[in-house]
């Protein structure tokens, strides 16, 4: 292969991959607090139901 | 179900990703002038047509959630936009370094880069109004209406390199160009890097598409909270 | 013939109350006249660099003070519900969509007419000399930036953040406009005919424009009323 701006085309392939793996990485980071969020309030509503 | 079905996209994705990599690497001929940068093309291009067939889908939901109001259309319009902005934002990275090695410089305000940014921010700007709305209904309206006006950024961005004299290398795919300016071997890898991103992003757009329906039940399980 | 009635009445309406209170169109001249005579003593160009950024610099004036503008055109209907009468009434979302384009075109335009002779006088630039192709320019890219911004206001409208997000939307989707508004200016300024690299710019303003406004119509309905 020619060598010739070897190291550009490397750090161009690993920006592109940097940025999908961020957004990947921020999926997963939402997936988790969004679950949390959802268990509190199905808590939340248990214990009000069951209060009331 | 649909576990399995992410997770065989995802395998999928990954093996062709793999055996694509080891095509662009080691057995596809060097291009006469530019060095190993040119193979960025199998990144950049097939980036640019993923996010142009999510916007492309964006809008046709859209327009399906204005006409049927089923908020199933817009969880979809989101998804597949947010998808969309990345792979835009991948395009115009690999692009700049591309620039950046052949041209000297990282960024021109020729037609094609300045379409192609103007794209990017629309698409930011309707992200940034999903985040502002609270009221979902209005919300899902109000992006849908700017997802037809967003739309339009992407057809000229399309088509840019045809209306104007750009700086921007002009088309050499063969759908566009009716064949002759690219070796097919490298044309071929372009559209399988392309299936391999569109998998992955079918994988991505899955898991943003049941996260959007989630958000629905905290909404709605929010007003119940508020209820008792 | 009703659509014409009801969109000329609504312009009308919101031309009235603008000349009655002067706020929007007095911040907007003294923001134009402010950046205008700003830029001539920071930076003192001259004539061959005026020349140069002749279109640049008054198109960004232009799309600054046509967001002063836009920003009071529908946050004058909010109290009292307002809007919500407007909708409420007979009077189609597209005509009152199209009044409100059309009153605010005709301040932003008269704000640019204020504009242009300040800026000749103290640029030394004689802008009369292709007046009725600036004209064309003008006319069609305020168009634009109306059209747009109005649009736009109407979706944010409900927004808390709605001075922040009209910006951040309008300003993409009228860079275009604007760099064809600004080459055309600059060539015009000059005192050059619009020669056949520059017409792609004309049609591209005139077609736009066209395209958009039928979205606006259609769309804006859904958008007040849902």
């Amino acid at each position: 292969m020619d060598e010739r701006n070897f190291t550009y085309m490397f750090y161009g392939f690993l920006a592109a991959w940097v940025i999908l793996v961020s957004y990947v990485v921020a999926l997963v980071g939402r997936e988790r607090r969004i679950k949390k969020e959802l268990e509190n309030l199905k808590r939340m509503i248990e214990d009000r139901g069951g209060a009331s | 179900m649909r576990q399995k079905v992410m997770i065989t996209l995802c395998g999928l994705a990954a093996a062709l990703l793999a055996r694509n990599l080891y095509v662009i690497l080691l057995r596809l001929p060097d291009e006469a002038a530019q060095g190993a940068i040119y193979r960025i093309i199998f990144f950049h291009l097939p980036s640019w047509f993923t996010s142009f067939t999510a916007y492309v889908l964006a809008g046709v939901a859209s327009i399906l959630y204005l006409v049927k109001k089923d908020t199933r259309y817009d969880a979809f319009a989101v998804s597949v936009t947010e998808i969309g902005t990345v792979f835009t934002g991948m395009g115009l990275v690999t692009g700049m370094i591309w620039a950046r090695v052949i041209w000297g410089i990282w960024w021109t305000w020729d037609p094609r880069l300045t379409w192609a940014f103007i794209c990017w921010l629309v698409y930011a700007g309707y992200l940034m109004l999903r985040r502002a709305t609270e009221d979902p209904t209005a919300r899902a309206r109000n992006s849908a209406v700017l997802s037809i006006f967003a739309f339009t950024t992407v057809i000229i961005t399309y088509k840019a390199i045809d209306w104007w004299r750009t700086q921007h290398p002009g088309a050499v795919l063969s759908f566009r160009t009716g064949g002759g300016k690219i070796d097919p071997a490298m044309e071929a890898m372009i559209y399988w890097n392309w299936l391999a991103l569109m998998l992955l992003a079918a994988v991505l757009v899955m898991v943003r598409m049941k996260q959007e329906h989630v958000q629905g039940e905290i909404e709605a399980l929010r007003r119940h909270a508020h209820a008792l | 013939m009703t659509f014409l009635r009801q969109s000329l009445t609504m312009a009308a309406k919101d031309l009235r109350a603008e000349l009655r209170t002067k706020e929007a169109i007095n911040a907007s001249v003294a923001f134009a006249l402010v950046i205008l005579l700003l830029f001539s003593f920071a930076f003192d160009p001259t004539a061959e660099q005026t020349r140069e950024m002749s279109g640049g610099l008054l198109w960004i004036v232009f799309a600054f003070a046509g967001a002063l503008i836009l920003n009071r055109s529908f946050a004058r209907e909010l109290p009292n519900d307002c809007l919500d009468a407007l909708v409420a009434s007979p009077v189609s979302g597209a005509a009152l969509f199209f009044g409100k384009c059309l009153a605010n075109a005709i301040l932003l335009l008269a704000v640019e007419f204020i504009s242009l002779p300040v800026f000749g006088v103290f640029y030394n630039v004689w802008w009369t000399q292709r007046f009725w192709p600036l004209m064309h320019v003008l006319v069609l890219a305020t168009w634009r930036l109306t059209v747009i911004g109005t649009m736009f206001r109407a979706l944010t409208v409900n927004l808390r953040l709605r001075e922040m997000m009209l910006p951040v939307l309008v300003y993409p989707m009228v860079i275009p406009a604007l760099m064809a508004a600004m080459q055309l200016t600059t060539v015009l300024m000059a005192g050059e005919a619009i020669g056949a690299d520059n017409l792609i710019w004309l049609r591209l303003l005139a077609g736009f424009d066209i395209i958009f406004t039928a979205l606006g119509l259609v769309l804006v309905e859904t958008v007040l009323v849902g």
